[in-house]
């Protein structure tokens, strides 16, 4: 294959030209060289830039960990709440308003082990939100710790001698608490990360978007590029996102994950319920405007 | 015209139907023009043979607590009745099933235990129910008849209540009034030998009987609350209840969530929105929503937390009251973490505190905690509620548009400690809230001087709420200047510290009453020259360590006297009389 060159110039230019700048803060990102979560830095704002979604409009959400610093890297609104806790954050700020879209971000730890308990709930209610959910299978920022995601057999500072426990399947679970619109993407693949972004946030109702990414820290033997990179490959083209068993099938391939949208439902959101909820109690269901 | 001053006890088991009785009586009486105080006792199960009493005390005066004695006792149940049948003052009335549904072997039946200056009123309550409407569970109906026609009181107050009870029950209604009308044939048709006499109402107030929930309720609707998440848990359930009948109606939003940590999170998760939002919970719920409140503090996010205690640790007395969660409240969690924490005292402060917290959350930019107790929600008192809200819509520092921009400081360092906030949605305001230190333009920032300026600005803000003008954040009554006995009270009991500081000042001791309502943060210089102005001071509290005491003693270095009950039931007046007596007492005696 031959790599078409890529001049400095051009891609300066590029940048500038796409706004893509205007949703980017001065604060310089604290991760590692390499890691897997810089591919959001210029996938979510490129999403947001493309839906025409202004600054102003968004909110991030991020409970703690590496990837949940990502909001001081935004000049959007941004709540980096606690950890595990930004799925009810971003529930409370939804059914206060409406009109901003709200994006949540974190790690395999804070959203399936601390955090666990609300993913069911933000799922089944189908609050109009995306959730990324960036899995390196390891604790980063307390400095390698192993995660739920973590595979038997890893070695990590608080399984010295392998880890044991089975690893759950964020895709297997999301699809059962009742999740609207789910996929998986790979860091390594940051287009097709963007355009994944882009329809996730255009989606109305919980959007789960799974994305694999390297920790190249802590993790030298599992989830590296190299393995990863070898090992992902697209949804099959035949694949029928409005069939939930056939989604569930492929969530359960975990040797090969697949790239790509899993599945797709139109249902009513948390907010189209409580405004019904008022229209039964005889109500009036205000107008909710953007600030 | 005759004072009326009559407290009337019914007690049965749970499914008896006794709560329901005492509801009907005390809102019939309201409604009659009577004031009332009432509060229930219920078990945890909601079946199963608990002990159920309905307790009110109906008055022309204004009063503020319940009465140690009862003039009335109404026994649907010879077990749980013989207990209680103590608590009838002499030439009182015991009335209680004649032929007892149960066999009960001889010296177990209510009768033997009915002392020599009580008066009994052995009435066949089942025969009547089954009489009059063909089956046993229209006893309380019989019963709550035989007591209005034995006193002779208006009949029309009574069908009322009735009908709008059991409006939606089909026949029920009809019945439970024809076992009312026998019940009070019945009554009206009995010798009269006790002592207990209603005088006239007093004239027709505006007053409605509430409890502290529904108080809180309405005080919350006349804020303009506009998002609540909660979970239930006795005692607060009903707080949320009564908010998810009403709020929809006003096109408001309420969300049950799937735990406490998530009903705090998304009240915070509202409230930086700029919604008025709530949640409710009590002391297991306020323990999970510690480390999200330490997060609603250092984000200057405003929130308002209702809490209603209950008896603890852990699960502990669900059903009892108890004030052992001030610690928790003021001090719970990591950190330093200051919060407004706010206590009202009576059910027309639980309207007045629930409002005003919307506005000290915003003003301050604060989670605000209203400490309730079981015995608080759950009773009922005649209260006028304004026609128009007291509550301001919007008490949020103004924001200027020289504010805004790329250097917009959310937590910029201002005089009062509180920075104008923007928020989502608004241009040129866009920002980070983070549970991190932080500078003044929210990015993350761990210097020394940062976190001493910030932790400095989080603290001092709150220190200005004292100077709040739309809450009365103490209130003093009784003698002026030097003082024998002083009390100091807080919560529910206050109710109590005010007759039995009025009964002793009749006795001729020296005394006053001083309300904290504002509890952190805390007035510490009244507090401390009221103390000054004391012989003695006296803190009735429903906990062991005498939490109150604690921070009194913490935050004026004065001495007080601790008086510690955990029966899980209210302080009783006489309790607080007594030691008052006794420590004035033991200073003369030392003087002497």
């Amino acid at each position: 294959m031959t790599l078409k060159p890529i001049y400095l110039e051009d891609k300066l230019k590029e940048v500038q030209e796409s706004g893509r700048l205007a949703y980017r803060s001065k604060a310089m990102p604290t991760w590692c060289p390499g890691c897997g979560y810089f591919s959001m830095v210029d996938g979510l704002p490129g999403a947001l830039n493309k839906l025409g979604i202004a600054p102003k409009d968004a909110v991030v959400v991020s409970g703690i960990g590496c990837s949940s610093r990502f909001p001081f890297f935004l000049n959007t609104y941004g709540f980096h709440s606690l950890h595990g806790r930004a799925l009810p954050v971003a529930t409370g700020i939804k059914t206060a308003n409406d009109a901003l879209t709200v994006i949540v971000v974190g790690g395999d730890g804070d959203g399936f082990a601390i955090g666990g308990g609300h993913v069911p709930h933000a799922a089944r209610r189908n609050v109009d939100l995306t959730y990324m959910l960036f899995d390196n299978g390891i604790y980063g920022l307390t400095k390698g710790q192993t995660s739920p995601t973590s595979a038997v057999g890893f070695h990590t500072t608080t399984s010295p001698y392998e880890n044991s426990d089975q690893p759950l399947n964020p895709l297997l679970m999301v699809l059962s608490h009742g999740a609207t619109w789910v996929a998986q993407a790979y860091a390594g693949r940051p287009q097709q990360l963007e355009t994944l972004m882009k329809q996730a946030i255009a989606h109305r109702g919980f959007a789960y978007l799974h994305i694999l990414s390297p920790c190249v820290t802590f993790d030298k033997t599992d989830r590296t590029y190299d393995n990863l990179g070898h090992r992902v490959r697209d949804v099959p083209a035949d694949h029928d996102t409005a069939n939930l068993s056939a989604a569930m099938t492929l969530a359960m391939d975990t040797s090969k994950p697949a790239l790509g949208l899993f599945y797709r439902t139109v249902r009513a959101t948390l907010a189209d319920n409580l405004d019904e909820t008022c229209q039964r109690a005889g109500g009036a269901v205000p107008k909710r405007a953007v600030g | 015209m005759m004072k009326t001053d009559i407290q009337i006890a019914i007690c049965g088991s749970a499914g008896e139907g006794t709560i329901a009785a005492g509801d009907i009586l005390r809102s019939a009486l309201a409604g009659a023009g009577y004031r009332i105080i009432a509060f229930d006792a219920y078990p945890a199960e909601i079946r199963g043979f608990g002990k159920c009493v309905a307790r009110l005390r109906v008055t022309t005066e204004q009063v503020y607590s319940l009465k140690e004695k009862s003039d009335v006792l109404v026994c649907l149940n010879d077990e749980h009745g013989i207990p209680h049948v103590g608590e009838v003052r002499d030439f009182g009335a015991v009335i209680y099933e004649a032929n007892s549904i149960v066999r009960l072997p001889e010296g177990h039946h209510v009768s033997a235990y009915v002392g020599p200056a009580q008066i009994p009123y052995p009435v066949p309550i089942r025969e009547l129910s089954e009489r009059s409407t063909g089956a046993i569970r229209a006893r309380n109906m019989i019963v709550l008849g035989f007591i209005a026609g034995l006193y002779g009181l208006e009949k029309e107050p009574f069908y009322r209540i009735i009908d709008n009870k059991f409006r939606k029950k089909g026949e029920i209604a009809e019945l439970n009034r024809k076992a009312f009308v026998v019940g009070y044939e019945s009554g009206e048709g009995t010798f009269k030998l006790d002592e207990v006499v209603f005088g006239a109402p007093t004239e027709k107030t505006k007053a409605v009987m509430i409890n502290g929930n529904a108080a809180v309720v309405k005080g919350c609707l006349d804020a303009g609350i506009d998002n609540f998440f909660g979970y239930p848990i006795t005692p607060a359930t009903t707080i949320m209840e009564g908010l998810a009948r009403e709020m929809p109606k006003l096109g408001k939003r309420l969300v049950q969530t799937e735990d406490e940590i998530a009903a705090i999170a998304t009240t915070i998760g509202a409230g930086y929105t700029g919604a008025r939002a709530a949640t409710a919970t009590s002391g297991p719920g306020l323990a999970l929503m510690s480390e999200m409140l330490g997060l609603g503090v250092m984000a200057e996010v405003p929130c308002v937390v209702f809490v209603s205690q209950r008896g603890g640790p852990a699960t502990g007395i669900p059903t009892k009251t108890e004030q052992s969660d001030l610690n928790i409240a003021i001090h719970g969690g990591h950190g330093d973490a200051p919060r407004i924490v706010i206590a009202p005292t009576n059910v027309e402060g639980c309207y007045i505190c629930a409002g005003r917290a919307f506005e000290l959350a915003e003003r301050y930019q604060t989670p605000v905690i209203v400490l309730l107790d079981l015995y608080l929600s759950n009773r009922y008192e005649t209260v006028v509620i304004p026609p128009t809200t007291p509550f301001e819509p919007n008490s949020d520092k103004p924001l200027s548009k020289q504010d805004l921009g790329p250097g917009y400081k959310r937590f910029a360092l201002t005089d009062d400690h509180v920075s104008p906030r923007a928020l989502p949605g608004m241009a040129g305001g866009m920002h980070v809230v983070t549970g991190l230190e932080h500078n003044e333009l929210g990015r993350v920032n761990e210097q020394p001087d940062v976190h001493e300026a910030m932790t400095h600005k989080r603290h001092e803000k709150l220190r200005a709420a004292l100077g709040f003008q739309n809450l009365n954040h103490y209130k003093r009554f009784g003698d002026d200047g030097r003082l024998q006995v002083g009390l100091i009270g807080w919560g529910s009991t206050f109710g109590e510290c005010l007759e039995a500081m009025y009964r002793v000042r009749e006795d001729g001791i020296r005394c006053a009453a001083l309300k904290v309502v504002t509890l952190q943060p805390f007035p510490a210089d009244i507090v401390a020259a009221f103390i000054d102005e004391c012989d003695v001071v006296l803190v009735p509290e429903l906990n062991y360590q005498g939490q109150l005491a604690h921070l009194i003693q913490a935050e004026t270095a004065r001495k007080v006297v601790r008086y510690n009950r955990v029966t899980g039931t209210p302080m009783l007046v006489e309790d607080i009389y007594a030691e008052i007596h006794r420590l004035a007492q033991a200073r003369v005696s030392q003087a002497a």
